[in-house]
């Protein structure tokens, strides 16, 4: 599964220009003689599972496509791109980061710290400031490469790493992609559906239609969450850790868990040894906060993978905690498809 | 336009070798590749090659060739690498960075850690000291103990990418943009002035507070130094009153620690071989190894030449090689011009 989820993520596709993703994601499927898809209005890739057995329930299955990144916006006189963020970057990953506009490689800006002002050391810049450097010497000239309205990505590669790391852009959520690619090229026992959605990152839009044509009874949500443990910040805020096993949620900032797939969840990790873990803290959101009032409500649990660094040109996951994951989603399906 | 592939390819062989101060050695076959001179290495890892042609005056040109970084200060409890600042490092821009540390069994790749602001209890917009950030290296203690060790250095882990218009972008380049000016002003003098009497000096420590260039110059008897280093090129926030542009050409010193005859000797250079050039004045010391070289030994008359940089101490610096290639054309005319010609 590392090679496709490297291939993934190394792919670019911010929130609204998911079209490489779902192309690649597309021809993976067509070889799995068990699925049907079709791609709906805003470009979610919606794709049914045929089991050995028809299912009691159906169950959803959802990772979207999108990454964060950017959107330029202007072009100033000396060439150099504004650009505005899409989904929540905090401006503290951005100085000096290097970017990717158009297979065009740029740099954001950086005023020197030899001369910096008193008020400006150890203070980021709001964004509004800063600028993309594509060594363009005019707007004329960088106009020939760049519009207002491309899309631009962190360039980063992926690289393998210490005990069991990966370091990548685009992890959040590439990783829920693969691990459903993964479940599609498995044999089911039950039929079931996944969706690949769109605009997860500006507010979860894609994820809000979604219930409406697939009808679920359950929706899994396959995600990464952050990861902050590492030293010097308290138990709680370390939110999960990696290495210690999927992340099963009963809170967070869109969504109340529904109760009993939950401790289902957990009994089910119990009684097959798989590690499992919660969040110590209501924080982040995901594409439950739509799919859970869509339709007629859906109950809905999400099972995530902890990342570091989440929202970042680097962001780190422990390879150990993907299988645990895989295992728990794929059990819980049977669960809750028989149910 | 200027053919820029001799400069291109020293650039590509002296930015692809991170060598943060005090390990400027491993840099020494990257520009020894260069040279047909035999070099000398001195006490603190400068290193030298000297042309002896048979011209009455002789010169000293001086860049420095290691780069900021880091030095490993400790291990924490969860496996974290702590640094310390090799030179002027910017705290903004540590987040969520690739870096590599020269640990002694290879090569460890990390990121710098990242802790957004709800949960790391600082203030919205505000930044880390690098004695607060760390390196996430994937391992526990007892691997990270067996890996990494106190003193190991580590520097950004980003390549040199092309930009448009022949800029390019890379840790680094201060000063290796001031090496590649050396080697260039090396190579054209070679056949158009044999006779040139050179002391090219890659030095030592520059970053941290100028303290290879002094020894390295000790004794050195040049009637005339010039010093090869990058300065602040303009930008959206930086203006041009603090800075030269990119694509300008060099940028002759003009400052009270700086000779003056050579720099109305460069600036007249310039002039008579169209070369672009642009002035910067500093109205005290340079910040550069013009400042300890020219009161090295008994004082060696000494001018300062610099490439236009932007983002200057950090893994983006931006430069066009454009720059590179006309700093070292106006200091091979200016040394020829000295050597060769009869007025």
């Amino acid at each position: 599964m590392i090679d496709v989820l490297k291939e993934l993520c190394l792919l670019n596709g911010i929130s609204g220009r998911e079209d490489a993703v779902r192309e690649y994601i597309i021809s993976k499927i067509k070889s799995f003689d068990d699925c049907k898809y079709y791609v709906d209005n805003l470009g979610n890739l919606i794709v049914e599972k045929k089991g050995k057995k028809r299912a009691k329930n159906k169950v959803m299955l959802d990772a979207h496509m999108d990454e964060v990144g950017f959107m330029i916006t202007d072009i100033d006189p000396d060439g150099f791109l504004k650009f505005s963020c899409v989904g929540g970057i905090d401006p503290s990953v951005l100085p000096a980061q290097r970017v990717n506009v158009n297979g065009k490689v740029g740099a954001i800006g950086v005023k020197p710290v030899h001369l910096l002002e008193k008020s400006e050391k150890n203070k980021y810049d709001e964004i509004e400031k800063m600028y993309i450097d594509i060594g363009a010497s005019s707007k004329e000239e960088a106009a020939k490469y760049v519009s207002p309205g491309d899309g631009c990505f962190f360039e980063s590669d992926f690289v393998e790493f210490g005990d069991a790391l990966v370091k990548s852009k685009a992890l959040d959520d590439r990783l829920g992609c693969a691990i459903l690619l993964d479940l599609l090229g498995t044999e089911s026992e039950y039929d079931f559906v996944c969706t690949f959605s769109v605009q997860e990152e500006v507010g979860a839009r894609g994820a809000s239609v979604l219930c409406a044509q697939v009808e679920p009874d359950y929706a899994i949500v396959v995600e990464t969450t952050t990861a902050c443990d590492i030293d010097g910040v308290s138990h709680d805020k370390q939110v999960c850790r990696l290495s210690d096993g999927p992340v099963v949620s009963f809170m967070d900032r869109g969504a109340i868990y529904d109760r009993e797939i939950y401790k289902t969840a957990f009994s089910i990790a119990k009684e097959n040894g798989i590690p499992v873990q919660t969040k110590t803290l209501v924080a982040g959101g995901n594409n439950s906060s739509s799919i859970l009032t869509s339709h007629k409500g859906v109950r809905t649990c999400a099972v995530s993978v902890p990342c570091r660094y989440l929202h970042s040109p680097a962001c780190v996951i422990n390879k150990n905690d993907i299988k645990p994951t895989v295992e728990l989603i794929k059990l819980l399906v049977k669960k809750l498809c028989d149910d | 336009m200027k053919d820029l592939s001799d400069v291109t390819k020293i650039l590509s062989a002296l930015t692809s070798v991170a060598a943060v101060s005090g390990e400027e050695y491993k840099l020494f076959d990257a520009i020894g590749s260069f040279f047909e001179e035999k070099s000398e290495r001195d006490a603190l890892n400068s290193v030298i090659f000297e042309t002896n042609g048979d011209a009455e005056v002789s010169f000293l040109l001086d860049a420095h060739i290691d780069q900021i970084g880091f030095v490993v200060t400790d291990i924490t409890e969860g496996g974290f690498v702590k640094v310390g600042a090799v030179g002027g490092i910017d705290a903004r821009t540590l987040c969520a960075t690739d870096v590599m540390i020269h640990a002694e069994g290879g090569d460890v790749f990390g990121v710098v850690t990242s802790v957004p602001p709800h949960l790391s209890g600082k203030n919205e917009g505000e930044a880390a000291e690098v004695t607060d950030i760390m390196i996430d290296i994937g391992m526990d203690k007892d691997n990270a103990e067996k890996a990494v060790s106190r003193g190991d250095t580590v520097s950004f882990r980003y390549e040199c990418r092309d930009l448009l218009n022949d800029r390019i972008v890379s840790p680094s380049l201060d000063n290796r943009a001031g090496a590649a000016v050396l080697i260039r002003v090396y190579q054209l003098l070679k056949s158009a002035c044999p006779a040139a009497k050179v002391r090219y000096q890659f030095s030592s420590q520059e970053e941290a507070g100028m303290r290879g260039a002094k020894p390295a110059s000790f004794g050195v008897k040049a009637d005339e130094a010039i010093v090869v280093d990058v300065s602040f090129s303009t930008a959206p926030n930086v203006d041009k009153l603090h800075a030269g542009e990119l694509g300008k050409g060099p940028m002759i010193c003009i400052s009270p620690v700086v000779e003056k005859s050579i720099s109305d000797g460069l600036i007249n250079v310039a002039k008579l071989n169209n070369i672009d050039f642009q002035t910067e004045i500093c109205s005290g010391g340079t910040g550069t190894n013009a400042d300890v070289i020219s009161i090295s030994g008994m004082g060696i008359k000494t001018g300062l030449v610099s490439v236009p940089l932007r983002n200057m101490h950090t893994f983006s610096e931006v430069i066009y090689k454009g720059d590179v290639e006309l700093c070292a054309q106006l200091i091979a005319e200016y040394i020829k011009r000295r050597v060769c010609s009869d007025d």
